[in-house]
């Protein structure tokens, strides 16, 4: 699905990300896992095409075959509309506060497929009380809703695109360890029912073992080890792998 | 909830004067122009409700009059001030880089001019009526909502939900208007009330110092300004209405300005 190769980005000649190659499978959810500043982050703008100025990057990233470092503008903008769904960090500043969560849903969901609003509302609200969540929301600001809710709004729009290509940069760092296991369940759900190939950044490992199939271990802005997250959590090889796995709870 | 009532209070104040002013023809009992001079320095009481000046016109009824031109000189000066420093401060905070430094210097220079300096200058050569006079105080009095704009250009340009909205393709005309400006409102808001409260006060100052709104057209400002011979003859009911009009005004503007400023009342991260 997703072959990164070589990527290599740097900021004022200041490498932050350096030679990294790692393969997302189709239909697996797939987790980069390292600490802050190791380079996960930007790895995905760099995917995203969503980089701050004055950044440059080197090496190839095959998107279904086509390489996203190296597509025009227009042709990058064509597959995050119809291709790729990401969900960032903090679900509550992914919406504008100012703007009922009606609108807001129908641009992330239904405006990108050209659904009118009518095919959009009947669609969403299955999905909303699938997700556990009221119609009511449709009349509501962001603000009034929790962290959590606002997250879970997130994959409803995930749910209605059905994108080939999920990523979900650090989607469960500021929901409380409930509200993150039932994102997570959540992700499970829609990579088993749809088959969606998720790309899972996160820094915790919890997360990783519950969710991923495959991990990919970044560090200080290299890939250090890829493999399935049963095999590298039965036999590390990297020394930050074990240190990472030594740290668990 | 105390702030609450002392908001509705003074926005009630401020709507009785606006309106009052505003049907100034429904409330007036004289005409504002008609002299009367057997009775100059009528003191307030029966018939003229503030008395009358030294031509023998009625005090409220040029009240309310004056009150329309200052207010309506304001309010346009205030519109125009909020177009173009929307337009200046909008481009410097979206476009960033080289244009915004260039942009915040000419404005940083502006600013270091006190505006009333250039006001006088530019009213030295208009002449001006009323309508240029809102012109003048307008083109003088975008400063600071450009910055105001600018930062929260700045800031809304890093929120997520830009990022979101400019990662989904959203056309640039749609962020700009319905992310950026939309959720700048509250600020604009707040700085475009104080700037309202400011323009009245330069109107008034400059009609006070002669320079401002014609002598024919009553203006509280004008009306301040012919107050100061009759107050020495004893007639302080002349000059004492338009103070108190002015000095109402622009307390209830600010009271109201600062409620709305408080942190407590804005959305979370709107």
């Amino acid at each position: 699905m997703l072959k990164v190769d070589q990527l290599s980005i740097s900021i004022n000649e200041k490498n932050i990300v350096e030679d990294s190659s790692f393969l997302v499978p189709r239909g697996k959810i797939t987790s980069i896992i390292g600490e802050s500043g190791s380079g996960k982050s930007m790895t995905v703008a760099a995917l995203l095409g969503n980089l701050p100025l004055g950044t440059e990057t080197t090496g190839k990233a095959l998107f279904d075959g086509k390489d996203l470092m190296d597509s025009s503008t227009e042709e990058i903008m064509g597959i995050r509309k119809t291709d790729i769904f990401t969900i960032f960090q903090d679900a509550a500043n992914s919406f504008n506060p100012s703007v009922k969560m009606e609108r807001q849903l129908y641009a992330f969901s239904g405006g990108r497929n050209g659904d009118t609003v009518k095919q959009f509302r009947a669609k969403m609200s299955s999905i909303l009380v699938e997700l556990g969540l009221s119609v009511a929301i449709f009349h509501q600001y962001p603000f009034e809703l929790s962290g959590g809710m606002l997250q879970r709004c997130m994959i409803a729009c995930a749910l209605y695109v059905k994108p080939n290509l999920l990523i979900a940069d650090e989607p469960t760092s500021s929901l409380d360890r409930v509200v993150q296991k039932e994102f997570i369940d959540i992700l499970k759900v829609l990579n088993e029912k749809q088959g969606t190939t998720t790309l899972l950044i996160t820094h915790d490992l919890d997360i990783v073992a519950e969710a991923a199939d495959e991990m990919i271990v970044m560090h200080a802005g290299k890939v250090v080890e890829t493999g399935s997250v049963a095999e590298l959590f039965a036999r590390p090889t990297h020394p930050y792998t074990k240190r990472l796995l030594e740290s668990r709870f | 909830m105390k702030s609450r009532k002392v908001l509705l209070f003074w926005c009630v104040v401020l709507g009785l004067i606006v309106i009052m002013t505003a049907f100034a023809g429904l409330f007036s009992t004289h005409a504002p122009n008609d002299m009367d001079m057997d009775k100059i320095y009528v003191p307030p009481g029966e018939n003229h409700l503030l008395g009358t000046d030294h031509l023998g016109r009625d005090v409220f009824s040029r009240l309310l009059e004056g009150g329309k031109v200052t207010l309506t000189v304001a309010g346009v000066s205030v519109f125009l001030s909020l177009v173009i420093g929307v337009l200046y401060g909008g481009i410097s905070g979206y476009v960033g880089g080289y244009v915004d430094v260039v942009m915040m210097r000419f404005l940083e220079a502006l600013i270091t001019i006190p505006s009333l300096i250039l006001i006088l200058a530019f009213q030295a050569f208009m002449q001006g009526g009323m309508w240029s006079m809102a012109l003048i105080i307008g083109i003088t009095g975008w400063l600071v909502t450009a910055r105001i704009v600018r930062s929260e250009f700045i800031r809304l340009k890093e929120a997520e939900f830009v990022k979101m909205a400019i990662m989904f393709g959203t056309p640039v005309w749609k962020i700009i208007f319905g992310h950026m400006l939309r959720n700048s409102v509250p600020a604009i808001f707040v700085v475009t009330l104080f700037n309202f409260a400011g323009a009245v006060f330069i109107e008034v100052s400059l009609s006070f110092l002669g320079i401002g709104v014609p002598p024919a057209i009553p203006s509280w400002g004008n009306m301040l300004y012919y107050a100061q011979n009759d107050i020495l003859i004893g007639a302080w009911w002349i000059g004492l209405f338009p103070g108190i009009m002015i000095f109402i005004t622009i307390l209830s503007i600010n009271f109201i300005g600062e409620a709305l400023k408080d942190p407590g009342r804005r959305r979370l991260n709107a």
